[in-house]
């Protein structure tokens, strides 16, 4: 055979060799991931449990594909719509659920998962009453503070007396310095001010606290606690828009003076999770207000020499009305467009069991468990009790926020608000666009 | 002989204009479509005709205007330093690469990361804590400014671009440079005509060609930044940082505004081409 067509004959056999494959990988079970971080570990040890167990067949077994998580939900966005069957299941979170439900189909889940999740988190995936997916990962807020230097702060009479004259000072009443776990936005404002060297020059610390305070959707998300904890919601019963109330106001105001008087590094207008995270690890930060998911690294000494061995963790502080933390959870939905509907739903189903949630937990994830279930990995997964424990006590959805536009209503919330904070504008005109623009996109 | 011609020209052509007609064409009317309608990602396929509602919006967007006055300046203000950084690069330093092409090399070297990692490299780097600009400037001087701060982030952007595209204007002009005949610099040599003169009088004036187009290029990549910017500063404090292409961006992903987004494509898309017929015939006018 010459030379060329043993190519040819070469390229021919590639590509019929490649349809095979392609033809086999499409009896898969494809499910579309939330790639790095401690999911993605999570989903591959329960895919790879779920494909040794014997009753699932080869063409039945669960294949995972992962793209870049840099505007993950925008590019997810145009598949869906455009029908893609590039995957049969793909990830779902609370507020995305009803921009993505007309391109997904209604889940059905295994007997155990009413009691191994409960009604809250079940419903953190639920859309005009139909369940869209298995929930596998909660989100919710920790207070992440440094252990040593409140005790110190505590047992320093000279110490206290500087915390009374900068409360006093900078907040209107001389305070007391509290433990944590009675803090109320008072004293953690008064904390943060305390911890920082521009308002305090004897603090150990550079910082105070660290605001994550970027243009960006889920800010806002750790920002709006404190309003919640005020009482904020984004409508009340009949629909009409809260939003420019007294609650809203005390809570962006709160991170404007914090900001303003240096109490978080001047760069925090562009700072998020990973941001926050290593100014915190760094050891110059006294508190801060982080995702549950930052428990694992800032809390051992390995992964954050700084300040591994002194972190503890407690709910978000509390306001007047109550101690709130957003919660939203992630889950896996199926693909409207997906081919193997029927190895997809099985897999789900098994999802949805207390063997699948418990393999999950321990490779790190996050799911929130009923508290018999969580007993099993408690000594493994502390954080995970906590979770569980916060969620039921303190977890909120603002009214709305599984609604087709929350994600836009969060990208709204996140422009006008930094626009505040940076000084761009006032608050009353973030506040009013804010609320115009959200009555836009409630229609 | 007419006929033959105009068959040999056809046949020539059509395939150009079949390719220009599916790539171009068919999106080009897709989104006029897109840009008189109502339309949502469930509609995507049979789009409602609504009238030009979506031209309005954008019109009497304030956003869209700061974004259209932020991708100027920072298209401008780029244009003219990479050029300036580029041209100065080329013409001083093109006794060092004469005869070595390492040092070319290690010029262009920033031109192979692709921005949106260059954006992420620079948010490291300029981290206080993580990274190192600000770390030794606390260590040395006690302070550091806050480089992504609401009144440096758009220098601290324009500075990152400058660095990553000055290389490919300084190439440009290095071309350029190396085309000019040696016996014009040998003639002003004999004229005394030398150094600093002999560029202002006969070698800028020869590269003035390559100077427009480097200029217009880089303008226009310039204009339409995306990947730094958003990877650096997201849209920024308020919108402080938000370019035209982050404004369809966000307008046509995270507002879910299709329409509006195509119809600000569609503005943007008759703007460049008047501004280029423009150019054109201004051009065409100097040669005649």
């Amino acid at each position: 055979m010459k030379p060329v067509a043993r190519f040819a004959a070469a390229l021919l056999g590639s590509v019929f060799a490649a349809g095979l494959y392609a033809g086999a990988a499409n009896a898969e079970v494809t499910v579309l991931g939330w790639p790095g971080g401690p999911e993605e570990t999570a989903l591959r040890a329960a895919a790879d449990a779920y494909n040794a167990k014997d009753d699932v067949s080869e063409e039945n077994k669960v294949e995972l594909l992962f793209f870049n998580r840099d505007g993950f939900w925008d590019k997810l966005q145009a598949d869906l719509a455009a029908g893609s069957d590039a995957f049969d299941l793909n990830l779902l979170a609370t507020y995305s659920i009803g921009r993505y439900a007309p391109f997904m189909e209604p889940v059905e889940l295994s007997d155990e998962a009413q009691a191994l999740y409960g009604d809250a988190v079940l419903s953190t995936m639920q859309f005009d009453g139909k369940q869209y997916g298995v929930p596998t990962d909660l989100s919710l807020h920790f207070m992440y503070y440094r252990k040593d230097l409140i005790d110190a702060l505590m047992s320093d009479d000279d110490a206290k007396a500087r915390y009374a004259d900068i409360s006093e000072e900078h907040l209107g009443t001389a305070m007391e310095p509290k433990n944590p776990d009675e803090w109320t936005w008072d004293d953690y404002a008064a904390t943060a001010l305390y911890f920082t060297k521009a308002v305090n020059p004897d603090s150990p610390t550079r910082y105070g606290t660290v605001l994550q305070m970027k243009n960006l959707l889920f800010n806002i998300m750790v920002w709006q606690s404190t309003a919640r904890s005020y009482g904020g919601d984004w409508m009340d019963a009949d629909g009409k828009i809260t939003v420019d109330s007294e609650a809203f106001r005390k809570g962006l105001e709160l991170y404007k003076k914090l900001y303003d008087a240096g109490a978080t590094p001047r760069d925090s207008l562009s700072y998020e999770f990973a941001e926050a995270n290593a100014a915190y690890a760094a050891g110059q930060v006294a508190a801060m207000v982080q995702w549950n998911a930052a428990a694992a690294d800032l809390t051992n000494a390995e992964k954050s020499p700084a300040v591994g061995e002194v972190t503890a963790t407690i709910a978000p502080p509390s306001g007047p009305e109550a101690r709130a933390t957003h919660i939203h959870g992630l889950g896996l939905g199926l693909n409207k467009s997906a081919e193997n509907k029927e190895g997809a739903n099985a897999f789900l189903k098994w999802l949805s069991t207390e063997e699948a949630a418990l393999i999950y937990a321990r490779a790190g994830g996050a799911p929130a468990l009923s508290a018999d279930a969580v007993s099993s990995v408690a000594d493994e997964r502390p954080d995970l009790v906590q979770l569980g424990e916060y969620a039921g006590a303190y977890g909120y959805v603002m009214n709305g926020g599984a609604s087709a536009n929350a994600l836009a209503i969060y990208e709204l919330q996140a422009k006008e608000f930094t626009g505040y904070w940076s000084g761009q504008q006032d608050l009353d005109t973030a506040l009013a666009n804010v609320e115009k623009g959200m009555a836009d996109l409630l229609k | 002989m007419e006929t033959t011609h105009r068959l040999e020209w056809t046949l020539l052509a059509t395939p150009l204009m079949v390719f220009l007609l599916v790539c171009l064409g068919f999106p080009a009317i897709v989104n006029l479509i897109y840009s008189v309608s109502d339309i949502s990602f469930e509609t995507l396929r049979n789009p409602e005709i609504s009238g030009f509602g979506n031209f309005v919006a954008v019109l009497t967007d304030s956003g869209f205007w700061r974004a259209n006055w932020f991708s100027l300046r920072f298209g401008l203000l780029t244009a003219i330093l990479e050029c300036l950084i580029g041209l100065g690069l080329a013409v001083f330093l093109a006794p060092l690469f004469k005869d070595r092409s390492w040092p070319i090399a290690i010029l262009m070297l920033p031109l192979m990361v692709a921005p949106a990692l260059m954006g992420l490299m620079y948010r490291l780097v300029l981290h206080e804590f993580a990274g190192p600009v600000p770390h030794y400037l606390w260590a040395w001087f006690g302070n550091s400014p806050a480089f992504l701060g609401p009144n440096s982030a758009f220098w601290t952007l324009a500075v990152v671009e400058t660095l990553q595209w000055t290389p490919f204007a300084f190439l440009l002009f290095h071309m350029a440079y190396q085309a000019i005949p040696e016996e014009l610099r040998e003639a002003a040599s004999i004229d005394g005509v030398m150094g600093l003169a002999r560029f202002w009088r006969i070698e800028l004036p020869l590269m003035l060609p390559t100077l427009a187009a480097a200029l217009l290029i880089r303008f226009i990549d310039g204009f339409r930044v995306f990947d730094n910017v958003y990877v650096l500063t997201g849209s920024g404090a308020g919108g402080s940082t938000t370019s035209l292409s982050i404004y369809i961006y966000e307008a046509f992903f995270k507002q879910a505004a299709i329409g509006k987004a195509v119809a600000a494509s569609v503005i943007l898309f008759a703007a460049s081409f008047a501004v280029l017929y423009g150019l054109n015939r201004l051009a065409r006018r100097r040669r005649r």
